[in-house]
């Protein structure tokens, strides 16, 4: 494919478990080189290694723009390598706030709010500066803050920090993480935010560092697990949003590369791993809660995503008269490439669908399978991928049942009863065009694999879009708006309505936007939530309650060409 | 003693968008804050707590219970069926054992509907429990069912629809119905002739509080359901007994809400009344949410409970002491005066029914036949003040011959006279028919 040479190029990255890849595409659509290399325990050396042998000699003034996808965040999280971090919440009544304890020094302090955000019982600042004083004779430097129903009213949480900002210059606020309710949630993304700060910080120095050796001095960016981006240096406030981007970037790479017609399924096959992902009508599905990382449910939007622990390297187990077993184990690589046991890889290796490795060893090493099947040998090849294609559309099933019982809770949503039905498979991956006939028959669905599939992931993240989202709330009694992702905290009077608040809400995302690094063309806003309820005392109106939520939908950037 | 986990099923539908008209208390408000608090307490990440997508109830549902006139759908709206239909998805959850017990937390209401639905009362259409059990019932083959019904305000249209039926023990505790709508609800309503003493009401007076309503459910509650052994009990879950009621004058608490529960351990809960929207139900429905799934619930409480809330003053216990000890005597020392009847004997009874929110007036002629073998042949003559007058006559389940013959004799006579309708409801072969 002929790309001119004079178009700017987007360098992606997406660091995987096992490999990193990364591509230089040109923002008309053409890929102009893809590399893999292995990932190692050192992220920054597995990322300098990457992005010079990508850009293998194109100068860095022909970069525009250069995004990652990387594992920092949740690595630190799953291999409980957090900085020490404090927590000071403050309840008040309701579940027990003990129970929501996190990290080294955990400390509840009397003060609540209720749900309109009236102060139900003032802080204690004793109490306060008693436990920030604690925390920091415990030789912590992060600290996280965090009242029930801040979103509602930031004051609690905005008077804590100006309490203890002698000791703690620069704590991690419940209110900025999502203007969503939960409690739960808003401690343990607070927290992370807190105990991942220095790390990430030290971090991006380190990114930055790689990048302005080489010169490499366009916009730079992290990938969420919404499927968005946000600038490297604007990430700094709220590490936790980049991490278990993983998903999100193979679900872009789909979105970029394929047509992705009415509701599509997209299935990117690991090694170990399938992950799977939905778009509909041209944008990917939003898990409506927030991410799990590791032990911890948090208010990060993401998409809505599942992984099954099966893949290329997964582990085959059979047993005459039972169906066969794959995953979630690996026993090492295919027995082709010297391994020990043959995982689906090898079966793809006999049938002659995969030119890796020795294919005899793969043959033998496949036998004992074939005898437990009762088997030739290659038709015990066809019936491993068969069953993990079986296995695989099993997950599907329960991920499409699992988001069509979602709750609804308007008598139009459940009118319009709208289900998840996909009609066409989009396969990516390493193992993906091996896999396409097997899954098309266990789906009954038509799938593609589209070209440069097997680095989807890097290309998705090279050219998604800064998203961002903001939640507004305005009670015309109480006489306040609130937008808490954007600091907004104001009086205003009962003449403020939904249109008021709609106009509030924009220029808030804007702002959201461009503080995130994404710039004024970037912008596709789509409302997810728009109310405005009547307060009635004894049958008459005293006030408005208005609720909305706008957000930048994740997206591809502006000028990639959508495949037709 | 710690209390133990359990799977618990939610159901939630707060209808957003759907309100009776602009300022009436059952408007698109009126859960939202109760949203707010369950979802700000984290009550959905729970791993014992599983929310449920509600689903519309058909009309197939309405007819196992309700005569509407002139049909269901004049008289229901998707809002009225999407709530019993809410019933119905917590229903199957308990009754699949997928959940250990399941709390339907749905509007609108529906305690104050009666058979015959000419029209909206008490703001409600269609009695949700009522038409939630028969479904039990049809589905599951349950026969024994206890419907506990905890709204402030009697649960008259509960009580009319399993008048007659021996197999389900209504019990209802609500304050006086000499203050209050809808001014029934005395002790010696106790059941028609085939069902007496399976209608237990407990009248308490204004300003009962969280000891009063603990003495009664110890007292009498848990031993009528002791004595009657259900298979499942229903708790209709009213919050108006809330001390920030607006339109009620009781001294009830979240905590005293949630503990009720946790001793009552009803299998399924569903929402009635309770209209202090922003005061009361959060913290109501987090209490009973909480009991439901064996969660420690001391710490719930309104925010202004230490100021607001007056523990019980003296002379009410001192009353609800009375009541309740008179009240055992009769509930459970069966001393009362049960009117003698002959079975095959047919009695007649007049009533009126004012339909408050629609402006309707009813007028209603019922005929039963006294009958030891099943609840017996219930036919009811209806005008109202609309035009219509029907007659419906009822099949009970398990109906006995002779039962039989008299309902299926009084619906071909009813069809050759001048009713507006007529109707036949045979709940043994589960059909109903229109004339
Ligand atoms: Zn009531
Ligand atoms: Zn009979």
């Amino acid at each position: 494919m002929p790309s001119s040479d004079a178009l700017p190029l987007i360098l992606g990255l997406d660091v995987g478990g096992t490999q990193t890849d990364a591509v230089l595409v040109s923002c008309d659509g053409v890929v102009a080189s893809a590399v893999k290399v292995p990932t190692r325990a050192d992220l920054p050396a597995t990322l300098r290694k990457a992005v010079d042998q990508t850009l293998s000699g194109t100068g860095p003034d022909r970069i525009s723009r250069m995004a990652f996808s990387t594992t920092m965040a949740t690595n630190a999280i799953v291999q409980d390598r957090l900085d020490p971090a404090g927590m000071i919440v403050s309840a008040g009544p309701g579940m027990d706030p003990q129970g929501f304890a996190v990290g080294p020094s955990y400390h509840v302090v009397e003060g609540c709010l209720d749900h309109r955000g009236y102060e139900a019982r003032p802080l204690s600042k004793e109490a306060v500066l008693a436990a920030a004083a604690g925390i920091r004779d415990q030789g912590i430097q992060a600290l996280g803050l965090v009242s029930k129903f801040s979103v509602r009213n930031p004051a609690h949480e905005l008077c804590m920090a100006e309490w203890v900002k002698e000791i703690f210059p620069h704590p991690a606020l419940g209110h900025q993480v999502s203007g969503h309710l939960n409690f739960p949630r808003r401690i343990a993304t607070t927290y992370l935010n807190a105990a991942l700060r220095e790390t990430h910080e030290r971090f991006v120095r380190a990114l930055l560092g790689i990048l302005e050796e080489r010169d490499l001095r366009a916009p730079r960016y992290l990938l969420k697990p919404d499927g968005g981006t946000v600038g490297l240096e604007e990430s700094l406030g709220f590490p936790a949003r980049t991490a278990q981007s993983g998903p999100a970037a193979s679900i872009m790479g789909a979105l970029a590369l394929d047509p992705c017609p009415g509701t599509t399924l997209v299935l990117d096959v690991g090694g170990t791993t399938t992950d799977i992902g939905l778009i509909y009508r041209g944008a990917p599905l939003l898990e409506p809660y927030g991410i799990h990382l590791g032990p911890y449910k948090t208010l990060i939007r993401s998409l809505q995503t599942r992984s099954v622990g099966i893949g290329g390297d997964s582990e085959v187990r059979a047993e005459p008269g039972r169906p066969l077993r794959i995953g979630p184990l690996r026993q090492g690589p295919p027995a082709a490439l010297g391994g020990p046991a043959p995982p689906p890889t090898d079966a793809m290796i006999v049938l002659g669908h995969l030119d890796a490795g020795d294919k005899e060893t793969a043959r033998r090493a496949l036998e004992p399978v074939a005898a437990a099947l009762d088997l030739d040998v290659l038709k015990a090849a066809s019936a491993v991928l068969d069953r993990m294609a079986e296995l695989i559309a099993d997950s599907v099933g329960a991920f499409l049942h699992y988001i069509n019982a979602r709750p609804v809770y308007t008598v139009r949503e459940v009118l319009e009863g709208v289900t998840i039905e996909p009609g066409h498979l989009v396969l990516l991956g390493g193992p993906a065009v091996q896999l396409a006939a097997p899954l098309e028959s266990a789906f009954g669905l038509p799938c593609s694999v589209p070209p440069h599939a097997e680095v989807a992931n890097a290309i998705g993240a090279a050219v998604s879009r800064v998203t961002c989202e903001i939640t507004l709330h305005a009670d015309t009694v109480r006489g306040t708006v609130v937008v808490p992702e954007a600091g907004i905290d104001q009086f205003i009077d009962g003449e403020f309505d939904l249109d008021q608040g709609m106009i509030m809400a924009r220029q808030s995302l804007e702002k959201a936007v461009s503080g995130a690094g994404g710039a004024e063309d970037d912008l596709e806003i789509t409302v997810t939530e728009q109310q405005s309820f009547n307060m009635i005392q004894g049958f008459s109106r005293t006030g408005r309650n208005i609720r909305l939520n706008l957000c930048v939908t994740p997206g591809l950037i502006p000028g990639w060409p959508r495949r037709s | 003693m710690p209390p133990s986990p359990k799977r618990t099923g939610l159901v939630f539908f707060p209808a957003f968008d759907w309100a009776i008209s602009p300022t009436h208390p059952e408007r698109e408000e009126r859960l939202l804050y109760t949203r707010d608090q369950v979802l700000e307490e984290g009550l959905l990440d729970l791993d014992n707590i599983v929310e449920y997508r509600v689903r519309p109830a058909t009309f197939e549902d309405i007819q196992r219970v309700h005569f509407c006139v002139p049909d269901e759908a004049s008289v229901t709206t998707e809002s009225h069926l999407i709530s019993a239909g809410g019933c119905l998805v917590a229903a199957d959850a308990v009754m699949n054992r997928e959940v250990d017990n399941a709390f339907a937390l749905v509007r609108p209401p529906g305690h104050h509907a009666m058979r015959v639905v000419h029209g909206n009362r008490g703001f409600c259409n269609i009695n949700i429990e009522a038409v939630m059990v028969e479904h039990i019932r049809r589905t599951y083959g349950v026969k024994k069912v206890a419907i506990v019904d905890t709204d402030c305000h009697h649960g008259d249209g509960t009580q009319e629809i399993y008048w007659h039926d021996p197999d389900t023990l209504f019990i209802s505790l609500h304050q006086d119905g000499r203050t209050i709508f809808p001014g029934t609800g005395f002790p010696n309503e106790m059941g028609g002739p085939n069902a007496v003493g399976a209608t237990a009401n407990i009248p308490l007076p204004p300003q009962t509080g969280e000891e009063g309503f603990a003495v009664v459910l110890e007292e009498l509650v848990m031993p009528l359901l002791e004595r009657f052994q259900p298979e499942l009990v229903i708790n209709s879950a009213g919050q108006d007994n809330h001390y920030s009621d607006p339109i009620t004058d009781m001294n009830f608490s979240a905590r005293g809400y949630a503990a009720l529960n946790a001793r009552l351990q009803p299998d399924i809960c569903v929402l009635e009344g309770g209209y202090a929207v922003e005061s009361a139900l959060p913290y109501v429905n987090v209490g009973i949410i909480m009991a439901m799934a064996g969660l420690d619930f001391r710490n719930v409480r309104e925010p202004n409970y230490d100021r607001e809330y007056r523990p019980q003053s003296p002379d009410v216990t001192q009353n609800v002491d009375r009541l309740v000890s008179r009240l055992r005597q009769v509930f459970l020392k069966g001393k009362y005066e049960a009117p003698s009847h002959s079975p095959g004997e047919v009695l007649e009874r007049k009533r009126e029914v004012f339909y408050d929110t629609d402006g309707i007036f009813e007028r209603q002629r019922e005929l039963i036949r006294v009958c030891r073998d099943c609840a017996g042949a219930l036919g009811v003559e209806s005008a109202a003040s609309t035009g219509n007058h029907v007659f419906a006559v009822r099949i009970p389940p398990n109906a006995c011959p002779a039962c039989r013959r008299t309902a299926e004799s009084w619906f071909e006579q009813a069809a050759e006279g001048t009713f507006t309708q007529v109707f036949l409801q045979d709940r043994d072969r589960d059909t109903f028919e229109r004339a």
